[in-house]
């Protein structure tokens, strides 16, 4: 690295580009997730479930993030696997108050954890267990439970609860993944 | 033995759990949900796109009724109702937004309705007009010119011999005790008798859209043997038709206002097929036994009985297909996966298994830990392909497909075997085969009888044969009950000296045979035997006696013939048995 990127690096002109997936079951809040951590000026207010995917762009102090926000619905679940080699985190996110999906959450996460693109990076992967501030929701405790995600070995993880809508939580977990990403990169 | 195959069974079942097509979203054995396949019903019934379960739950042993909706693992809500429900049916009642579909219940005479689970409409079957006679008992009842017991003779002998059945007013006070009829008929001798049938099945009909979410109409089955199709709307009767019997199964297809049909499965074993415009049944097929389920694929009709069958006919009646079940079918429903375009049937056996067909091919068995009564299959929560079955004993299992699951042919055990699709090449019919098949089906009989003839000439001359070697005693069983005996005769050596065994044995169960001899006949220019003739010692019976005696060839021409033995009883010229022992050549002096 020169000096001079260093020193830009430093002033936040020019920060690091990360790709980040963005994926999990549709409803889960996804969208949500990532209009929260877009500057508020820049915040849509009716959020609409998507459509294959779409790409959006948010910066923390030291990282530029690109997010594929890929839909979560059944017949698009199968476009997630094209973009599993450009990612260089992935943030999974969990409707904690729908109980009866859970073992598909845990299936899709399973089938991702597999994957040939996945299987062998030590990628980093964020879990948000979203809507707590349902009255059906479970904790993250209980989900992290549900989804065996003790069984994740060889990649760095973590679990936040969050609340997407109040934006509670979020911040917690974007600033594990930033430590994660720097921890690999210095 | 039944044990033994049950856990094989069970182990059958895990074995394939980690590469099933399931996921298990929930399973409580205790959910308390007693029900069956027409009393499940998913809809969105809020519009917000979490499909919730209605179930008109009968409550345990048929007491209770209650209408239960479902959301996820838990009840969303739940009321009593007044009698027992016998279907429910989510349908789109209008055609303006919002569109949330209205859900409808049949218990009892009543169709309730509900919008966003609220009341909506009670719809009440009209009342039939009761019978005149019980009509005058009661106003005799009235005007205390007859008393209760009276009266009980006289609807008893009514409900004997009558048409037109009675009011469930009589019904219930033919029930009473003797102290107690005194009180129902000073309650009830003031009210007008009432007669009326009830709701046995209810189904919908699209109105006049084929759209998947098109306005439709309800239709019911009645126990007056009657379908009616009601106005989405209004609810009033738009139509009704007539059955030779009492529907039990409903299945509708088409649209009310251009071309319909109405299936339906009735109590007499018969199902009828209906049309617009006919008051009348169209087809009827005839089921060797009563209906327990019925599955309409497009022009296709499944049907299960209680003969452990499930049969296909087509709309117009022709049967297709029989697949047999390895037990009774409890109950029938039709799964849909849309996104791979699969239409298939359901059926859960008493024995704890829940089979799926396409067609005769057995796709996928599901075992459960208790036979399955009710079935259905849909978008559930934000699930689209939701299993949900409860079970016997009120338990409530959930279970979603993979995404990736793919149900291939043969994936199950049976179906038809591959051979029976490769096509056979099949010779021409050549000139002689058409002129030999066309005699055949002139002079069929004359032919039959001469091949009979034959046979039966062969066959005497089979036993004339086997008499005359009993009568001869030439073979080498003896076939007196007296003497039962077996001889087994073994010749050893290569010549010129053969070594002759002959293995006796008595072969009665307990009495020993005693006084026997044994003697050789031969060719004594060709052979020489040191003893032709011998006694045989006591046989015991099983046992084999081994009994030796040595021949020696004297000739050296290389030509060999018969030696006969035979088995006798002192004191009697008729041989017991006989055997004819082909001797071998002799080899030694032919290579000396
Ligand atoms: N109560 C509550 N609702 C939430 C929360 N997060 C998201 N939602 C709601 O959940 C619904 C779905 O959110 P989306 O962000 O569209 O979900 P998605 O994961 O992007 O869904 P797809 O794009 O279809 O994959 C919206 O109505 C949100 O308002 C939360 O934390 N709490
Ligand atoms: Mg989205």
């Amino acid at each position: 690295m020169g000096l001079l990127d260093k020193l830009s690096g430093l002033l936040g002109l020019k920060k690091k580009e990360i790709h980040v997936l963005c994926l999990g079951l549709d409803n889960s809040g996804k969208t949500t997730i990532i209009n929260k951590l877009k500057p508020s000026n820049a915040q849509t207010q009716d959020i609409v479930p998507t459509i294959g995917f779409s790409i959006e762009k948010f910066k923390t102090s030291s990282l530029s993030f690109t997010v594929f926000d890929m839909s979560g619905q059944g017949r698009y679940r199968n476009l997630w696997e094209h973009y599993y080699k450009e990612g260089q985190a992935i943030i999974f996110v969990i409707d904690s108050s729908d109980r009866l999906r859970m073992v598909v959450a845990k299936e899709e996460l399973d089938i991702l954890l597999n994957h040939p693109d996945i299987k062998h990076r030590r990628i980093p992967i964020l879990f948000f267990a979203n809507k707590m501030d349902l009255r059906d929701a479970v904790t993250s405790v209980k989900v992290s439970q549900l989804l065996s995600l003790e069984n994740i070995k060889d990649k760095p993880w973590h679990i936040c609860a969050s609340d997407a809508i109040k934006g509670e939580g979020l911040q917690e977990g974007v600033d594990w993944l930033q430590d994660q990403i720097q921890a690999v990169k210095t | 033995m039944a044990s033994g195959s049950g856990d094989s069974a069970g182990g059958r079942g895990e074995s394939t759990e980690v590469n099933s097509k399931w996921l298990d979203a929930h399973y409580d054995p205790m959910a308390n949900i007693h029900t069956f396949s027409a009393c499940l019903a998913l809809a969105d019934l809020h519009g917000d796109g979490e499909y919730k379960l209605v179930v008109g739950d009968l409550g345990p042993n048929g007491r209770q009724p209650r209408l239960k909706v479902l959301k996820g693992p838990s009840v969303l809500t739940e009321s009593p109702l007044p009698a027992l429900p016998s279907a429910a049916a989510a349908f789109l009642m209008e055609p303006h937004e919002p569109r949330t579909p209205a859900l409808a219940l049949a218990s009892g005479p009543c169709v309730y309705v509900y919008k966003n689970l609220r009341p909506y409409f009670k719809f009440s079957l009209p009342p039939l007009p009761p019978n005149p006679l019980e009509q005058d008992l009661w106003n005799q009842a009235k005007e205390d010119r007859i008393d209760p017991l009276t009266l009980k003779e006289m609807l008893e002998g009514i409900r004997e011999k009558a048409e037109v059945p009675l009011s469930s007013q009589s019904l219930r006070f033919l029930h009473l005790e003797l102290g107690e009829m005194e009180a129902f008929v000073a309650q009830h001798k003031t009210q007008p008798i009432r007669r009326q049938t009830v709701i046995t099945t209810m189904t919908i009909l699209k109105k006049n859209l084929a759209d998947e979410d098109a306005v439709s109409c309800l239709v019911l089955g009645t126990e007056n043997r009657e379908l009616l199709v009601l106005d989405p709307e209004a609810f009033t009767v738009l139509t009704k038709m007539n059955l030779p019997s009492v529907p039990v199964f409903l299945e509708a297809s088409g649209q009310f206002d251009v071309e319909f049909w109405l299936t339906a499965a009735c109590r007499d074993g018969n199902i009828y097929i209906l049309r617009r415009d006919c008051k009348r049944p169209k087809y009827c097929i005839e089921l060797s036994a009563q209906p327990v389920g019925l599955v309409r694929i497009h022009k296709t009709l499944v049907v299960g009985s209680t003969q452990d069958m499930l049969h296909s006919f087509t709309h117009k009646g022709k049967k297709l297909w029989t697949v047999p079940m390895p037990a009774p079918i409890l109950t029938m429903s039709l799964l849909e996966q849309r996104s791979r375009g699969l239409q298939a049937v359901m059926a859960g056996l008493a024995n704890g298994e829940m089979r799926i067909y396409r067609d005769k091919a057995l796709l996928n068995i599901i075992r459960t830990p208790d036979a399955v009564t009710s079935l259905c299959f849909g978008r559930y929560g934000r699930e689209d392909n939701t299993l949900i079955m409860t079970t016997r004993g009120g338990g409530l299992v959930i279970k979603i497909l993979k995404r990736t699951a793919v149900f291939g042919e043969g994936a199950g055990e049976a179906g038809p075997p591959p051979a029976q699709a490769l096509r056979l090449n099949v010779p021409r019919k050549t000139r002689l085969y058409v002129d030999q098949t066309l005699r055949e089906r002139e002079a069929g009989t004359a032919m039959h009888r001469a091949f009979q003839m034959d046979l039966y000439l062969l066959r005497l001359r089979a036993a004339r044969a086997y008499v005359q070697a009993l009568e001869s005693s030439l073979n080498p069983v003896s076939a007196t009950l007296r003497e039962p005996l077996k001889l087994h005769a073994v010749v050893q050596g290569l010549g010129p000296t053969f070594k002759l065994t002959l293995h006796l044995q008595n072969t009665s169960a307990v009495r020993p045979a005693m006084g026997l001899l044994v003697s050789c006949l031969y060719n004594e220019s060709l052979y020489a035997l040191p003893r032709a003739f011998f006694k045989v010692p006591m046989l015991v019976p099983g046992l084999s006696y081994p009994l030796e005696t040595f021949v020696e060839c004297l000739s050296d021409k290389g030509i060999s013939d018969v030696i006969k033995v035979l088995v006798l009883r002192e004191g009697q010229s008729a041989p017991l048995l006989s055997a004819h022992i082909n001797m071998p050549v002799s080899e030694g002096l032919v290579a000396a």
